[in-house]
């Protein structure tokens, strides 16, 4: 049973560890990109 | 204002492909790595009870071996990026850099994590501090720590980038050292298992394991991929906010 516990603790360490990491960069690049964005939209705004 | 505009302009498209394909290979990557961990619980078969202490938590050798790779992979990529820049000065470099930087780490610790809880269950302990590949590995992984977050603690810049360069050139002799340690001084972590002059793995385990080192090599690349195109986004955000400053936008 203890060796079950062993491998369930590992496991769920590394889907966590890789889900947090992929949630963080695809985020970081969603929220670059919604940046990026607004500026682009606000400079064509004033440009108008 | 136009002028900036057209220079904003150049530099604003930003490749929906990289996206694209980054993300297909993470979700791919992620896809195999959920089927390596049903095979790897539900059909590869265990191992022999009285080869190991805990046979059950072998099987988290699915997961480590790839990661172990996955990492490996990344730090090489590291120092392709590290070079390219160090030596030609290249941008792609020092994206490559900053996006493998942060994988290695990812996936460093992800092998450190595994290993350590598999030693707690077979050999009784979570680290031997005579094992040479133990300890070169996690020599590796605090070099990615280094990396990322001394990157994070330091304004961007040719210095800043020439140094962070030159660690990964340096670190980067760990990975033979490292690869070759179990050959050369094994102490407790086991020698390598596919293709050896002693036999190889069973066929099933070996097809799980290869399945799994084709899912985790596509993380890594797909996760290097949205890195490389998230650190050009953060140039460019640094960049257009400097044109904007000097135009007084």
């Amino acid at each position: 049973m203890a060796d079950t516990i062993y491998l369930a603790v590992a496991y769920l360490g590394m889907l966590t560890g890789l889900a947090i990491w992929t949630w963080t960069v695809l985020s970081r690049s969603k929220n670059l990109e919604a940046r990026l964005d607004a500026i682009e939209a606000s400079l064509n705004n004033s440009e108008e | 204002m136009g002028n900036s505009c057209r220079q904003i302009g150049i530099v604003l498209p930003l490749g929906g492909i990289m996206r694209d394909l980054g993300t297909l290979l993470i979700m791919s990557g992620f896809a195999g790595a959920g089927l390596t961990l049903w095979l790897g619980l539900a059909w590869a078969p265990s191992v022999s009870i009285d080869a190991f202490e805990a046979p059950i938590s072998q099987k988290i050798f699915y997961w480590h071996v790839p990661s172990a790779w996955a990492a490996m992979i990344a730090f090489t990529l590291l120092f392709i990026g590290s070079l390219a820049w160090f030596i030609k000065r290249k941008e792609w470099g020092w994206n490559l850099h900053v996006a493998s930087s942060e994988a290695s780490l990812a996936f460093g610790l992800m092998a450190v994590w595994s290993g350590c809880i598999w030693g707690a269950a077979e050999w009784g302990v979570p680290w031997d501090w005579t094992d040479i590949r133990l300890n070169t590995f996690a020599l590796l992984t605090l070099l990615a720590i280094f990396l990322v977050l001394g990157r994070k603690s330091q304004p961007d810049g040719i210095e800043t980038r020439d140094t962070f360069a030159t660690f990964g050139i340096y670190g980067f002799v760990l990975v033979p050292i490292t690869y070759l340690a179990t050959r050369f001084w094994q102490i407790r972590h086991p020698g390598p298992v596919v293709a050896t002059s002693e036999g190889s793995l069973n066929s099933d385990m070996g097809m799980v394991l290869a399945l799994g080192a084709i899912s985790f090599t596509m993380l890594v690349i797909g996760h290097t991929i949205c890195g490389i195109r998230l650190t050009k986004m953060e140039s460019r955000l640094i960049e257009i906010q400097d044109i904007m400053d000097k135009e007084g936008i």
